[in-house]
């Protein structure tokens, strides 16, 4: 059973000029969060096209990047906001916006660079959003994670804790959900008919995987219990993910960035 | 805490799971002495492994149960704890290795269980190598424990518990999910952690061929969890080995066969455990009877099964290079190997679950890369690991109609066929059952009626008995058998040499994706084949191998050819 992601492998590690590997999750967790509310808002591409830049930037400059991850970020992500542009430009109402400049042609229909803009804008968003949020989520383990949320933000350790054993279970339910499709396909589930077949065949897997699921959590708590585990309030920390000047420095100088990209950023209004 | 108290004291303790209608164990008693390791036996059903979760305190505390008695961990009653504080005197180590991971490394899971108990991190260190090393696993210590094989998550997870520096280590089953590789290795790592005299152990077990050098002293429930016997090893596995056969409780297979000499008045005293012991005696007695001729099942004329040249690969990794095989009506033929063999990649391109290459498989005449599910349905079934995951329906009776009613059979015809199967199952009185309610032998049984209602000729099985106990799997293979000699072909992939050797007919060795031998069971197990494919040779055979004398002897491997008494 090899799981595509795993939650627990180490960072890679960073030293020298890759610095986000070293910072505390939880300052690189909430630094971008100003920034990503007010994508949420933003209504221009220049706002949008400045902090996927400042993303970029982060993750080139300061993340040791294997060459999925680099894959991902400088060209996934373009690509992917591209053709969104392009997909939500044509549910755009063409009769809204700036119609001089026409793109595409075909019978009546004409897609025009104001539709395209528009969609450009969402998409650029989106992409946006998802950098930032990958300045932390490559640079972070899941550990990490927990270990912050216990230690800083106080959450008890056994709900931290837990939440890091059932990272276990999702490629677990992955191969079982493989195992029980080929089961039911081995039983003639795969050739019903009717409007209602689809649901159904899902139903079937479910109480299969549910059982099998319930079964497996509760030896899972049982060999945490049989480890001491809740036995006290607290735990001892063998690896201490501590909230440094550095990570004050980071948080204090990406807000300075978002507030200087909302100032000062020309606003490209759209037309 | 004075070595006088006991670390383990259990008294008249009566355990009723919430929904079940008797207590098991009805009764039980245990006490075990410091640095003491004791086996505890009793018939399936007995209770061994609930009362094992009530010695750290995990009944009544985690699980919905009744409890009565008491169990006192180091003098201190088990109600009046909690299973975390009580873990610091009581060490768990469970069946299923994956179900007992929590973190993300080998070093942070041993580490887990004293950081719990707040000991400094120094202490925790040094605690969790002394322990990794004990097991074998210090250099492992930095990787994810999924890439571990089972026996070693298995010593990982003995490795975490001697980390919390218990009094005692209850083992419950610890070998039932593994190869035959993996045993070796959980027994070589236990035997290291008993040589250390450092910690008590109980131990739940059914493997017991490797055991009996390890064990102080051996405790047998009775079929409702009543103490039945107490004792050294001498003293109740040799000296009281009928009366334990009789009570339905699994004996080393040493003793199995020592009882059966004995029953045709060949003597072997003191009654062998060991497979050395068995040699042994036998090779000290001057002259044994010949063993009954071997009764090979007459080989049936007529191929149902014949790949040629399968290869299969997938995601760039060859899974089967080049196999050819033939199996014949009637065979029983058992695909053995190593994990990532390619056993199970075979079994499902034979049974077109996993569609094979064209032209390269023929089914009862079939090429199962061909032909619709329906057809495919009628030639070969198909029973998977889990009986739960193949499972569709909502009552035991429309479980086994499903697949008639997808021939489109006529209802009288499919109510008729249905209460057949249900009485030849032994489901008759469950009909209305949901499947997923059966018990876990029940499941098995349905599974296979499932797989063979459409009338297929052909059944194929992967690895039916993993984590079952022994009582469950000879009845499976029992069941098997009896499919077998009515004319039905049976493949089963299983890493269970002892049942391979009962009952498969013909063996086929599979390494690294290539068919290495392939005969029948007397042939493939004279050789060295399994040897080579990384296998061991089940345990009867590896005492009539280690014969001195008795030439004649030395191809023995089950143990209905070894003559006996009465019938049977």
């Amino acid at each position: 059973m090899s799981a595509a992601v795993d939650p627990y492998a180490a960072a890679r590690p960073g030293g020298g000029v890759r610095f986000l590997p070293a910072l505390n999750p939880i300052a690189k967790l909430t630094a971008p969060l100003p920034a990503i509310a007010l994508l949420l808002f933003a209504r221009d591409l220049a706002v949008p096209l400045a902090f996927l830049l400042l993303g970029w930037v982060l993750l080139l400059v300061g993340a040791p990047l294997t060459a999925r991850a680099a894959a991902l970020v400088f060209l996934v992500v373009p690509a992917a906001a591209f053709l969104l542009s392009l997909g939500f430009g044509l549910w755009v109402d063409g009769s809204r916006v700036d119609g001089s400049v026409v793109l595409l042609a075909v019978g009546d229909y004409r897609f025009t660079l104001g539709m395209w803009q528009v969609g450009a804008a969402t998409a650029l968003r989106l992409a946006a959003i998802v950098v930032l949020s990958l300045t932390a989520g490559l640079t972070t383990t899941g550990p990490d994670v927990a270990r912050a949320l216990v230690q800083q933000l106080r959450v008890p350790y056994r709900i931290g804790y837990t939440a890091l054993a059932a990272f276990r279970f999702v490629p677990r339910f992955a191969h079982e959900l493989d195992v029980i499709r080929q089961a039911h396909r081995v039983r003639g589930m795969a050739g019903g008919r009717g409007p209602l077949a689809g649901p159904r065949r899902v139903l079937g897997y479910a109480v299969p995987l549910l059982a099998g699921g319930i079964r497996h959590a509760e030896r899972v708590a049982l060999a945490m219990d049989s480890r001491a585990f809740g036995a006290h309030p607290t735990r001892t920390e063998r690896h201490l993910v501590p909230f440094r000047a550095r990570d004050v420095v980071y948080l204090v100088l990406f807000l300075a960035a978002t507030a200087a990209i909302l100032l000062t950023v020309p606003t490209l209004e759209l037309p | 805490m004075t070595a006088a108290v006991p670390p383990l004291a259990a008294h008249g303790v009566r355990i009723r799971h919430d929904g079940a209608a008797r207590h098991t164990p009805d009764g039980a008693d245990l006490e075990v002495a410091a640095g003491e390791v004791v086996l505890l036996l009793g018939p399936s059903g007995s209770g061994k492994s609930t009362l094992a979760l009530a010695l750290d305190g995990l009944i009544p505390h985690a699980l919905p149960a009744e409890f009565e008695g008491v169990v006192r961990v180091s003098g201190v009653d088990t109600r009046e704890s909690t299973p975390g504080r009580l873990s610091a005197q009581v060490g768990m180590v469970f069946q299923d290795p994956d179900s007992q991971l929590v973190t993300g490394t080998v070093l942070d899971e041993v580490c887990f269980g004293p950081e719990n108990l707040l000991v400094p991190v120094d202490e925790v260190l040094v605690r969790a190598e002394e322990a990794l090393r004990r097991v074998g696993l210090w250099e492992r210590r930095e990787e994810n424990p999924d890439r571990l094989s089972g026996g070693g998550r298995q010593r990982l997870a003995i490795a975490c518990a001697l980390a919390l520096r218990p009094r005692v280590i209850v083992l419950d089953e610890p070998t039932a999910n593994l190869d035959p590789v993996g045993i070796e290795e959980v027994y070589a790592a236990l035997a290291e952690v008993v040589a250390a005299h450092d910690v008590a152990i109980v131990l739940v077990e059914h493997n017991l061929d490797q055991l009996a050098g390890l064990v102080d002293r051996v405790v047998v429930l009775d079929r409702d969890g009543r103490p039945a016997a107490s004792g050294t090893v001498d003293a109740v596995l040799r000296d009281r080995a009928d009366e334990l056969h009789a009570l339905g409780v699994w004996l080393p297979v040493a003793a199995l066969a020592g009882l059966r000499l004995r029953a045709a008045g060949i003597r072997l005293e003191p009654l062998p455990l060991t497979l050395g012991e068995l040699a042994d005696g036998l090779d000290a007695i001057a002259a044994l009877p010949d063993p009954p001729a071997p009764a090979d099942a007459a080989p049936g004329s007529e191929v149902v099964v014949r790949v040629s040249g399968l290869t299969v690969q997938r995601r760039g990794a060859t899974l089967l290079d080049r196999v050819d095989l033939e199996v014949r009506r009637g065979e029983l033929l058992a695909i053995v190997g190593e994990n990532g063999a390619g056993k199970t990649t075979l079994l499902q391109a034979i049974a077109g679950v996993q569609a094979p290459p064209r032209g390269r498989i023929r089914i009862a005449g079939l090429d199962p890369a061909r032909v619709d599910a329906r057809t495919l349905a009628r030639t070969v079934g198909f029973v998977f690991q889990n009986p739960e995951h193949q499972f569709i329906r909502h009552t035991v009776a429309a479980e086994l109609a499903h697949g008639l009613e997808l021939q489109r059979l006529p209802e009288a015809e499919v109510a008729a066929r249905v209460e057949e199967l249900l009485g030849r199952f032994g489901l008759a009185e469950l009909r209305e059952q949901h499947p997923f309610l059966l018990s876990g032998g029940q499941k098995r049984r349905l599974s296979v009626g499932t797989a063979l209602v459409a009338g297929a000729p052909v059944i194929a099985l992967d690895e039916p008995t993993f984590g079952q106990d022994r009582e469950r799997a000879v009845e499976l293979l029992e069941l098997l058998e009896g499919l077998r000699r009515e004319g039905t072909t049976v493949l089963v992939v299983t890493h269970d040499m002892q049942l391979v050797a009962d009952y498969a007919s013909h063996v086929a060795v599979l390494r690294a994706g290539r068919l290495v031998a392939h005969g029948t069971t007397r042939e493939v197990l004279a050789g060295d084949a399994l040897e080579r494919a990384g296998l061991r040779h089940p345990p009867l055979a590896r005492a009539t191998r280690a014969l001195r004398h008795h030439p004649r002897w030395r191809g023995i491997t089950r143990l209905a050819e070894l003559p006996a008494g009465g019938p049977g």
